[in-house]
C-alpha cells in the first residue's frame, strides 16, 4: 500500500480546509462575534496535523490503484467531517463532540439534517462555516484538490469516479485537472448568480451567501430556525426553487451549453425525466393539498418549492408536509428515494439510475412472455452495455438494503416510531436532510443517542460516494498488505 | 494542442500515453470499450468509442478543433479514410499509419490526394533503424530530417583523422578525395559552436556532419571508419521487415543472406530482391545457421514471426562471436535480463513507430506558432534544426549564398529542392518552394528572413 501517498492527500486536504475555515474567520471578524477564538484555534489545529503530514509524505509515489483509490476517498471525507466539526465544538455551539461530528458529516456530504435547536443568536462566523461545508462537499473536494493541483492529475479516475455522482464518469475535456477546474468554474459562477438574485429579492448578503452556498451543494442549511419560510417571501421562494432544480441538473449540460450545443440540452433523456417527474410531482401535490390551503397560488406555491427541494436533496422547508394528506406524504417519499441527475451536486440513487430500473424492469417483463426477443436497452441515444446495467442493479439493491439496516440499527436506541426511523435512515443516505414523522420538516435529529447519530453518519457519507468506498473500508481484505 | 489518437492498441495507447505525459489534451478514439476503460483508468485522457473514420464519432471526438490526428488502426484503409475526414472537419494535421507495400508505392499521391501529414510504416521504419545501426556502429547519435532525405550522424574525432588541424574552409585542398559533407555542430568541452570556415577541429570534438545517405557513408569510409563496417549479414526469416532491410543494405553493397522456411515466400523474395541470397530452411536450425557461416558474417539480424524464436537465435548467434546481432521483438519489457545476457542491440517495430511519430508531433509542437516547419533539438537540446520552406517573393530569392549576411551562430545546413538533397556551399543558392534545413545554437528562430538578409 502507498501510504506516503495517501498521507500527502490527506494533509492536502487538511489545507485545503484551513484555508475554508479561514473564509468563515474573516466573516466572524467582519462581525465581531464569538467565533473568532474557536475559528483560529480550528485552524492552528489544521494546519498543526496537515503541515508536518505534508512535509514527511515527500517522495510519494505517483501510482495510485483502485484500492487506495478507495481508501483515499473515504479516508478523506473522514478527515474533512472530523476537523470541520471542530469550530462547533470549540464554540460550544454543539457542546458534544458526536453531534458536530453528524452536522459536520451532514454539511460535506450536503445533507442538511441538523441537530441544532437554537439558530438565532449563533456566532455568524461558525454559521457561515456551517453552511459553506455545503458549498465544498456539493462539487467534491478531491476535484477541488485536483483543480488546485496539477500534479495530483495522472492515474486519478478512481478518485473522481468516486465522488462524482452517477454511473459513469463524464469527463469534459482530456485533462482530469481542467475538467475540474471548469466544474468548479461553473458551479461558482452559478454561486454568484444565485447569490445576487437572492439579494435583489430583499436578503442581506450574509443571508444570501448562506442561502446560496445552501441551494449551490442541494444542502439545505439555513440560519433560521424556520427555514426559508422565515422570509416568507414569494420572490425568495421563486428563485430558490429555481435554483435548486438548476443545481440538480448534469453539470456536463452546462458546459456544452456554453461551449455551443444548445439543441443537444434538450436532446438529454436524463434531463427529459428529470423535468417531467418534478412537474408530474407537482401537480399532484398541488392538487392534494388544495383542500388544506383553498387556494391554487399557495397550493402551487408550497408544493412546487417543497417537491423542488426533496427532489434536489436539498431540503429547505416552506411548509410542513407532515400534516400534508397521507398521499402526498407518500409523493415526497418517492422523490426522496430518487433524487436529480448523475454528474450534479445532489444526491439520491440518480434519476438515470431510475430511467434504467424502468426500462430493465419492462424488459423483464416482456422477456417473460417472448424470451427469444433480443432486447437491448437504450439511454441518452446509446444502447446501454449489460455490465452497466448490472451494477446499476446491485447499486439499487446495496441503495435499499443499506436503508433498512440503517432504518433497523437506529431503531435499536428504542426511540420514535418505524416511519420517523425509516425516513431519517432514506433521508441520510439521499443525502436530503428531512425525513418524515419525528424527523420531519420543522423538527430535528437532536433527539438521537450518539449511536444513531454515527449510524447515520455512515450512511450519508456512503449516500454521498457512491456507497462503494465506505463500504470498501469496512471490507477486511482492504487493509490487508499487497 | 489538442491530439485524437484513433485506434487504442498498443501503439495508440503508448502514443496516448506519452502525449498526454507532454501535457497535452489526448482524446482516443475505438470501438472496443472494453481497452478504451482501461486507458481512461490509467491515463489522463478522455475517450470516445465509436469508429474512428466515422464523422459523426470525429465531432464528438472534437476532430474540428484537433492539431494532429493520429490513426493507427489495424487496418490502413480506415487510417486513410479517418485522416481524410478529419482533415476535412478542419484537423491541422494528420498522421496515418500505413503498413501495406502495395499502397507505399504510391504514397506521394496518396498523400497529397488524402491531405495525410506524415505516413508510418512500422515494417520499414524498423528496417531503417537496423540498417543505421548496421551502417554506422560508431555512432550514438543519427538523426534524419527533410523527410529522411537528410542525416546528421554523430562521431569523436581521432587523432588519426584527416581533418584534424586545417580549418573547414581548406579542406578540400588538404584532402581532396573527402566527400564534400556539412559541419553542423561541434560539441568541445559541453560547449556547442556551429563552425564557420574557419573553424579547426581538433582531436576528441563530438562532431556532427549532415548530407544524404549515400555521401555519408563514404565519407565515413574516407575517414577509414569502415573497419567496423558491415560487409555481410545473415537475416533470418522472410518478413517484411527482413525485404525492406535487405533491399537498403544491397544497395549500399552490403552482401546479404536471407533465410525463409516456406518456399512459396522464398521464390518471391528471390524474385524481388536481387543480389540477395535467399535460402529456404529453418532460422532456427542450429545445422544450417553453421553451414551458412553464421561464424563469418559481420552482422546476424533475427526478423522471424516469433519473437521467442528471435531471442533465442541471437542469443546463439551472440554466443557464436557475431560482431553485431540485432533481433526484432515487441516485448521490450524483458529487454533488461536479455540485455544482461549479452544481447543488446532489440528493435521493436511497435515502438519504433511510436518514437517516430512522437518525434512528428514534437516537431510540429515546437514550431507552433512560427513559419517553422518544423523543429528537431540536436546534441541534448544544446542546438536546434529547424525547417522552412522558401517563399518565393522573399529578398534572399535567387542570391547566392556568399552574398548574404546570415545571423552569427546560424548555418543554412541543407536545401532539399525537388526532392533533392543539396548541403550549399557558397556559389548556391534558394529558390521559391525550397525546404531550408537551418542549424543554430540558439532558440527563438521563427522566420527565415532572421537568419539570412541580402
Amino acid at each position: 500500500m502507498n501510504k506516503k501517498l495517501i498521507l500527502r492527500v490527506l494533509s492536502t486536504i487538511l489545507l485545503v480546509e484551513s484555508a475554508a475555515m479561514a473564509l468563515a474567520l474573516l466573516v466572524s471578524v467582519y462581525y465581531q462575534d464569538a467565533g473568532i477564538v474557536p475559528l483560529i484555534q480550528s485552524i492552528i489545529v489544521l494546519l498543526a496535523v496537515g503541515a508536518p503530514l505534508y512535509f514527511f509524505s515527500r517522495g510519494y509515489e505517483h501510482n495510485f490503484r483502485a484500492k487506495e483509490g478507495f481508501l483515499v476517498v473515504a479516508l478523506s471525507w473522514l478527515t474533512l467531517a472530523g476537523f470541520g466539526a471542530l469550530p462547533f465544538v470549540l464554540s460550544g455551539m454543539i457542546p458534544n463532540y458526536v453531534d458536530a461530528f453528524f452536522e459536520a458529516v451532514s454539511g460535506f456530504t450536503t445533507t442538511g439534517a441538523t441537530v441544532l435547536t437554537v439558530f438565532e443568536g449563533q456566532p455568524k462566523g461558525i454559521m457561515f462555516w456551517r453552511s459553506f461545508t455545503h458549498w465544498i462537499g456539493g462539487m467534491g473536494v478531491l476535484v477541488l484538490t485536483l483543480a488546485l493541483l496539477p500534479h495530483m492529475s495522472g492515474r486519478n479516475s478512481h478518485l473522481v469516479r468516486a465522488e462524482s455522482p452517477g454511473p459513469t464518469l463524464s469527463k469534459l475535456v482530456p485533462k482530469m485537472g481542467d475538467s475540474a477546474k471548469i466544474l468548479y468554474l461553473i458551479y461558482t459562477v452559478m454561486t454568484v448568480v444565485e447569490l445576487i438574485a437572492l439579494m435583489a429579492a430583499g436578503m442581506n448578503l450574509y443571508d444570501a451567501a448562506i442561502h446560496a452556498f445552501g441551494t449551490a451543494g442541494t444542502g439545505g442549511f439555513s440560519n433560521y430556525g424556520a427555514s426559508i419560510a422565515a422570509f416568507d417571501s414569494v420572490a425568495v421562494e421563486v428563485i430558490i426553487t429555481i435554483f435548486m432544480i438548476l443545481f440538480g441538473v448534469n453539470f456536463v449540460l452546462y458546459y456544452k451549453m456554453f461551449t455551443g450545443g444548445w439543441k443537444d440540452i434538450f436532446k438529454n433523456e436524463e434531463l427529459r425525466w428529470y423535468l417531467s417527474i418534478i412537474v408530474c410531482v407537482i401537480i399532484l401535490i398541488t392538487l392534494m393539498i388544495l383542500p388544506q390551503y383553498g387556494n391554487v397560488g399557495t397550493a402551487l406555491r408550497y408544493s412546487s418549492f417543497q417537491v423542488a427541494s426533496i427532489i434536489s436533496t436539498t431540503g429547505y422547508v416552506t411548509a410542513d408536509f407532515n400534516v400534508w394528506p397521507i398521499a402526498a406524504r407518500m409523493l415526497i417519499l418517492v422523490v426522496m428515494f430518487m433524487g436529480s441527475c448523475a454528474g450534479s451536486t445532489a444526491g439520491g440513487m440518480k434519476i438515470c439510475r431510475i430511467g434504467m430500473l424502468t426500462k430493465q424492469g419492462v424488459r423483464e417483463v416482456r422477456h417473460a412472455f417472448q424470451p427469444r426477443k433480443v432486447q437491448v436497452i437504450r439511454f441518452e441515444g446509446k444502447a446501454v452495455e449489460e455490465g452497466i446495467l448490472h451494477q446499476v442493479c446491485v447499486f439499487a439493491f446495496v441503495y435499499v438494503a443499506l436503508m433498512l439496516v440503517g432504518g433497523f440499527l437506529v431503531s435499536l436506541e428504542g426511540l420514535y416510531d418505524v416511519e420517523t426511523n425509516l425516513t431519517a435512515a432514506l433521508t441520510c443516505i439521499s443525502n436530503v436532510g428531512p425525513g418524515l414523522g419525528k424527523v420531519g420538516a420543522v423538527e430535528n435529529f437532536a433527539g438521537y443517542g450518539p449511536f444513531a447519530k454515527l449510524v447515520l453518519s455512515c450512511l450519508m457519507l456512503a449516500g454521498r460516494l457512491e456507497i462503494f468506498p465506505i463500504l470498501a473500508v469496512f471490507h477486511p481484505s482492504i487493509w490487508r498488505r499487497g | 494542442m489538442r491530439i485524437i489518437v484513433v485506434g487504442d492498441g498498443k501503439v495508440g495507447h503508448a502514443l496516448a500515453e506519452e502525449l498526454s505525459k507532454e501535457h497535452h489534451d489526448v482524446t482516443i478514439i475505438d470501438n472496443n470499450s472494453e481497452v478504451l476503460k482501461r486507458s481512461e483508468d490509467l491515463l489522463d485522457v478522455l475517450c470516445v468509442q465509436g469508429n474512428g473514420a466515422n464523422a459523426k464519432t470525429l465531432l464528438d471526438a472534437e476532430a474540428d478543433k484537433a492539431d494532429i490526428i493520429i490513426a493507427a488502426t489495424a487496418s490502413d484503409e480506415t487510417n486513410m479514410l479517418c485522416c481524410l475526414i478529419a482533415k476535412r472537419l478542419g484537423a491541422k494535421y494528420s498522421i496515418a499509419r500505413i503498413r501495406d507495400p502495395e499502397y507505399n508505392e504510391s504514397l506521394t499521391l496518396l498523400k497529397a490526394e488524402l491531405g495525410i501529414d506524415m505516413t508510418i510504416n512500422p515494417e520499414r521504419a524498423a528496417a531503417l533503424e537496423i540498417n543505421k545501426m548496421l551502417r554506422f556502429p560508431f555512432s550514438g547519435n543519427i538523426e534524419s530530417f527533410a523527410k529522411g532525405h537528410v542525416e546528421m550522424v554523430e562521431f569523436r574525432v581521432q587523432e588519426s583523422d584527416h581533418i584534424v588541424g586545417h580549418p573547414l574552409h581548406s579542406l578540400s585542398l588538404h584532402c581532396p578525395t573527402l566527400p564534400r559533407v556539412l559541419y553542423a555542430a561541434v560539441e568541445r568541452n559541453g560547449v556547442v559552436t556551429i563552425p564557420n570556415g574557419s573553424f579547426v577541429i581538433q582531436p576528441g570534438d563530438r562532431v556532427y556532419v549532415a548530407a544524404d545517405m549515400v555521401t555519408i557513408t563514404s565519407y565515413f569510409r574516407h575517414l577509414g571508419r569502415n573497419a567496423h563496417r558491415v560487409k555481410s549479414a545473415l537475416l533470418l526469416g522472410g518478413s517484411r521487415i527482413s525485404f525492406y532491410l535487405a533491399r537498403m543494405l544491397a544497395s549500399t553493397g552490403v552482401s546479404v543472406k536471407l533465410v525463409e522456411l516456406s518456399e512459396k515466400k522464398a521464390r518471391l523474395l528471390d524474385e524481388s530482391l536481387p543480389g540477395v541470397d535467399v535460402i529456404l530452411g529453418d532460422g532456427t536450425d542450429q545445422e544450417l545457421l553453421e553451414q551458412e557461416g553464421i561464424r563469418d558474417t559481420d552482422a546476424f539480424v533475427a526478423l522471424m514471426d516469433r519473437d521467442e524464436e528471435n531471442l533465442i537465435t541471437g542469443l546463439f548467434a551472440v554466443h557464436q562471436q557475431v560482431n553485431k546481432v540485432i533481433v526484432k521483438s515487441n516485448h521490450i519489457t524483458y529487454a533488461d535480463v536479455i540485455a544482461s545476457m549479452g544481447l543488446d542491440n532489440i528493435v521493436s517495430p511497435r515502438s519504433v513507430t511510436v518514437d517516430n511519430i512522437l518525434r512528428y508531433v514534437r516537431a510540429r509542437v515546437n514550431s507552433h506558432g512560427t513559419t517553422v516547419e518544423k523543429l528537431y533539438r540536436l546534441v541534448g537540446g544544446k542546438a536546434e534544426a529547424l525547417e522552412f520552406i522558401a517563399k518565393a517573393g522573399d529578398p534572399y530569392i535567387g542570391i547566392p549564398l556568399k552574398d548574404l549576411t546570415s545571423r552569427p551562430g546560424t548555418l543554412v545546413a541543407v536545401i532539399v529542392r525537388k526532392g533533392k538533397v543539396i548541403v550549399p556551399f557558397g556559389n548556391d543558392h534558394i529558390e521559391g518552394g525550397d525546404s531550408v534545413v537551418i542549424i543554430s545554437s540558439e532558440s527563438g528562430i521563427s522566420d527565415l528572413n532572421e537568419v539570412i538578409r541580402k
